[in-house]
């Protein structure tokens, strides 16, 4: 475990690695010119010039890189060069943010789309299974965008349930308005939720047949019992490795549903970041949504591991 | 035990049940009125090919069935009717008095939970019993299907258990709540023939404790032969034949059960010449036609008259609590099917230049493997499936690879036909080295090694015509296009036994026998020298089995081919090969021509697999020798002996320390045994313990 631990550590440090020298790569390629764009349209190529130095875009590419995962190393992560404020303190109270959004909508979507799933599966071809799976269709067939437009349009235009902005004072906490969350969580959850229940129904459907849920039937097993013990433990295993793949799901709806609710998350930075052409800021983000992806996939393999015994962590 | 209220009830019975199927399919008509009775501490035989609904019939009594089903007829469990049952009171029934042993054992046990609390679930909702007092009782269950370290087997998950383990796993959940009625289905199935021989020990043991009425499925009429008191004999869904065991082997009178007995190789002794097998002409009569007013069996009888087609025949009593369902049962003789005609032994080729040499072959799994990434001690040494092997196929010979599972049988296989890249050793066909992969190996090369798997379902494309999987070949091969490979393939398919109609069928049409048929006609394709064929008949049924081996043999006769035939069932190996080689954890332990190796002196573990062989005969008392110990690792190098660690006739430490000597048979000096034992003394143990 520990062996398989490590080595799999040392993946993801590669990874990580490899995908750090691609945005890097990808973003000094990129058009445009932050100098310009601090400088507006009006300044001459001499200040231009002089602010280019003063960035250290004019080093060559490989130094420019060695200094960044370098300072990233030791801790550093660089100054926004749009902004001119640290990274990281920009970074804490956005993270913050959208850390309470994901964190919201993931554990409102996750369980309950299990145990809608569960129930489906064992109350296969119901009335309430079927209108559950053509429900869960809807919802991962609409991009966040439109649920998101839906939600205000019905919440808060008509209904008047819910401010339809989550904007937020600077240096408050989403957490003394928990209304402002409903909204974006539930958008986040749509398309989860609709994929990961339909994924634990087909589980369950599939573990119903096994012979080892039959054997447990005709042991003189209570159904209840059956499901609890055999059919829910084997039925959830292929279900957490989809969930893993879901938060990737979740950071790519983030930024789309904090751009729709103006909710000042890592999405909304993100987005800043490639408007501004503050690259070192844009670097900073899409390493972080790597490295979520990575660790949460990680944490995927290791729940497997504990829960099923067969897989062998080598 | 207690006293039944009324003796005379019998445990379990069935009157004139009938299960139909209704599938997208079409309607399945898999148990066709049929009436059964057991008694307590009665062990019922139910045999038959699959699709006769020996299984369906175990369904029925257990009330499980996935799909949309019609019941008729009744089953009564001590006199009470199912129907007349509340659903809680049948599910006391599940379980608690009515048990089951599965099939495929593998899956029949959840991968996620420990073995231990699988059946402790039994015990605590069945019979309400406290946590501690259901492990004590887990633990006194694992002892009476004699698991070794019964307190620490509950520990395990079923994937650390070995398939002989697992099965001894199922049999005490079985046993747990001292049920009155057991159905066993097809519980040895799947098992290594050592294996098979110590759970057939353990119940053969367990049934006069248990005292439970036992249904015991199989398609094995030598497992029948050694377990059951009575035989029930099932064809198309009824039963054609109940007998006492004895009277049913001495006498069997319905023609369906002549059958199935002529056609297992080796169903009489073992040193008989071997003959061609009397096989039932035809494939089962199909479940999906209903009932008629007729004999099922008339299409394949070879008595049948013409009163067969009118009126279905009831049971005739034949004596002695003997019944058949044949109006001329008194007509049924054992010659019913042709005789079982000897085949004319090959002459020996001893001086002939082989076609096929291997020598020191090896193959090795898996490279070592660092404990901590690239730096740090080797943690796993490769698996050592084959360690230098030695063996010669010579032209017009059939060599029979035999040895349990996981012996390295298919290696060599797979390394002869380059499937798999030897790790050391040289092949050569015909005095050429054979490069160990066979995208590197000539096209001629290709063309002369053929290969048949075992499972022929999938080995053909289920999407392709049976046309495309033999053309295929023969544009490779011969090369031939169009309408002359349009010919030859419609010839193939004749050789074979099938019509060319067949050429345009999918393979999920054809029964198992007439895809292994096809798989046949394609390996032929490329005119081949040798057909390496894998366990060709092992997922078939015994007549189909039979029909095959038949095949085989003839094809070598008329096309001069070798066969390298490997199988688990040594009846099966002695039965085609006229040199045996016998495996066992990559090693070669004895080789020679057959009927050497099958007299004594023979190597301890060749005596364990005969000894392991069930005799379709009740009247055989079967010799005990079986193996102990688990299954040695193959990563490690063998100091001494690699049987050593389970060998019965083990002699002392220096068969741990020693390397075997090859040792001649003077007899017969083409026969190799690799045993301290001196062969005399071997002959001697051997012919005063097992009477070969």
């Amino acid at each position: 475990m520990t062996r398989f631990f490590v080595r799999r550590l040392i993946l993801i440090v590669l990874t990580l690695f490899v995908v750090s020298i691609a945005i890097f790569a990808v973003t000094t390629v990129l058009p445009g010119d932050v100098a310009q764009v601090i400088l507006g349209k009006g300044a001459t190529p001499q200040d231009v010039e002089t602010l280019r130095n003063e960035l250290g875009l004019n080093r060559p590419a490989y130094s420019q890189y060695m200094g960044w995962i370098g300072g990233i190393v030791q801790g550093d992560l660089g100054d926004s060069l749009y902004l001119r404020r640290p990274i990281a303190e920009l970074l804490q109270s956005r993270l913050t943010n959208s850390l309470v959004l994901a964190v919201f909508a993931f554990f409102v979507a996750i369980p309950s789309a299990v145990l809608v799933g569960i129930w489906a599966g064992t109350h296969r071809d119901s009335r309430t299974d079927r209108v559950m799976s053509t429900m869960s269709m809807v919802a991962i067939s609409l991009p966040e965008f439109v649920t998101g437009m839906l939600l205000i349009v019905i919440l808060s235009s008509t209904l008047h349930l819910l401010p339809s902005s989550s904007m937020m004072l600077p240096g408050t906490s989403p957490l003394t308005r928990p209304q402002i969350l409903i909204m974006p969580a539930l958008t986040l959850t749509g398309v989860i939720f609709g994929y990961v229940m339909r994924m634990t129904r087909a589980n369950v459907i599939e573990v119903l047949q096994c012979n080892y849920v039959r054997t447990a039937i005709l042991k003189g097993l209570p159904m209840q019992r059956v499901i609890l013990h055999h059919v829910v433990p084997n039925a959830i295993l292929p279900t957490i490795t989809i969930v893993a793949a879901s938060i990737g799901w979740l950071l790519g709806g983030l930024i789309v549903v904090e751009v729709v609710f103006a909710y000042p998350g890592l999405g909304r930075l993100l987005l800043g970041a490639v408007e501004t052409r503050d690259v070192p800021l844009l670097q900073i983000t899409t390493l972080i949504i790597a490295a979520t992806f990575t660790f949460s996939n990680l944490a995927a393999d290791l729940l497997c591991a504990v829960l099923d015994r067969r897989v062998r962590l080598s | 035990m207690k006293k039944e209220p009324h003796s005379s009830t019998p445990l379990l019975e069935l009157d004139r049940l009938a299960v139909t199927f209704y599938t997208p399919q079409g309607t399945v008509h898999a148990v066709r009125e049929t009436s059964l009775k057991i008694q307590r501490g009665e062990v019922l035989g139910l045999v038959g090919e699959s699709g006769c609904g020996k299984s369906t019939i175990a369904w029925a009594i257990m009330g499980y069935f996935q799909s949309l089903v019609r019941m008729e007829g009744t089953i009564r469990f001590k006199g009470k009717p199912f129907t007349k049952m509340l659903p809680s009171e049948l599910r006391g029934l599940r379980g608690r008095r009515i048990a089951m042993v599965y099939q495929d054992v593998v899956s029949s046990l959840n991968p996620t939970m420990r073995v231990g609390p699988q059946l402790e679930e039994v015990l605590r909702e069945n019979l309400n019993m406290g946590k501690q007092q259901a492990r004590h009782r887990v633990i006194e269950l694992f002892e009476n299907v004699n698991l070794a370290e019964p307190e620490r087997v509950g520990q395990r998950y079923p994937h650390e258990l070995s398939g002989g383990m697992q099965q001894r796993v199922v049999i005490a959940m079985a046993l747990a709540c001292d049920p009155e009625l057991l159905i066993m289905d097809e519980p040895t199935t799947g098992l290594d023939v050592t294996t098979e021989a110590t759970i057939l020990d353990l119940i053969s043991e367990l049934r006069q404790r248990v005292n439970a009425g036992i249904i015991w499925i199989s398609h094995n009429l030598g497992i029948i032969a050694r377990i059951a008191d009575r035989i029930a004999v099932m064809y198309a869904g009824q039963i054609v034949e109940q007998a006492p065991v004895k009277a049913l082997f001495r006498n069997p009178s319905h023609p369906y059960t002549v059958g199935l007995l002529n056609c297992v190789p080796g169903s009489t002794a073992i040193t008989e010449a071997r003959t061609k097998l009397a096989t039932i002409p035809g494939t089962v009569y199909d479940s999906k036609q209903p009932t008629t007013d007729t004999c099922l069996f008339e299409p394949r009888c070879s008595i049948a008259q013409d009163s067969c087609k009118s009126g279905t025949p009831q049971f005739f009593d034949a004596g002695d609590h003997h019944q058949s369902r044949c109006s001329y049962w008194s007509d049924v003789r054992p010659d019913i099917w042709g005789k079982n005609e000897p085949v004319i032994e090959a002459p020996e080729q001893t001086k002939a230049k082989p076609l096929l040499t291997v020598t020191r072959l090896r193959h090795f799994y898996g490279r070592e493997q660092h404990r901590i990434p690239f730096i740090g001690p080797v943690g796993l040494a490769p698996v050592r499936a084959v360690v230098d092997a030695n063996f010669n196929v010579g032209p017009k010979q059939t060599v029979g690879i035999v040895g349990e599972s996981g012996s390295g049988k298919s290696t060599v296989a797979r390394n002869v036909v380059g499937l798999l890249s030897r790790s050391g050793g040289d092949i050569h066909l015909q005095g050429v080295l054979l490069e160990p992969r066979v995208e590197k190996r000539s096209r001629k090369h290709r063309a002369e090694l053929g290969i048949i798997f075992q499972n022929p379902a999938a080995a053909l494309n289920p999407k392709l015509h049976v046309r495309h999987a033999i053309l295929r070949s023969l544009w490779k091969f011969p090369k031939l296009r169009g309408r002359v490979a349009r010919e030859r393939a419609a010839q193939l398919l004749e050789s074979v036994g099938m019509d060319a109609s067949y050429l345009g069928r999918l393979p999920s049409e054809l029964s198992g026998g007439q895809q292994q048929r096809i798989a046949l006609a394609a390996a032929l394709a490329g005119d081949p020298q040798l057909i390496v064929a894998d366990e060709p008949v092992s997922a078939l049924d015994v007549s189909v089995q039979a029909q095959v081996l038949n095949l085989l043999r003839e094809e070598q006769r008329n096309n001069d081919i070798s066969y390298i035939f490997i199988s688990h069932d040594l009846g099966v190996v002695r039965y085609m090969a006229d040199e045996i080689i016998v495996l066992y954890a990559g090693h070669i332990a004895e080789s020679g021509p057959a009927n050497s190796i099958l007299k004594p002196p023979s190597h301890p573990y060749t005596e364990t697999l005969l000894s392991a062989i069930p005799v379709p005969d009740p009247e055989v008392t079967p010799s005990r020798i079986r193996l102990d110990g688990p299954v040695p690792s193959l990563r490690q190098i063998f100091k001494g002996c690699f049987f050593a660690g389970r060998c019965p006739r083990k002699i002392g430490p220096v068969c741990d320390g020693v390397m075997p000597p090859t040792v001649a048979n003077p007899n017969s000096p083409s026969h190799i045994i690799y045993c301290h034992i001196p062969l005399e003394q071997l002959s001697e143990i051997q012919t005063t313990s097992t009477g070969l």
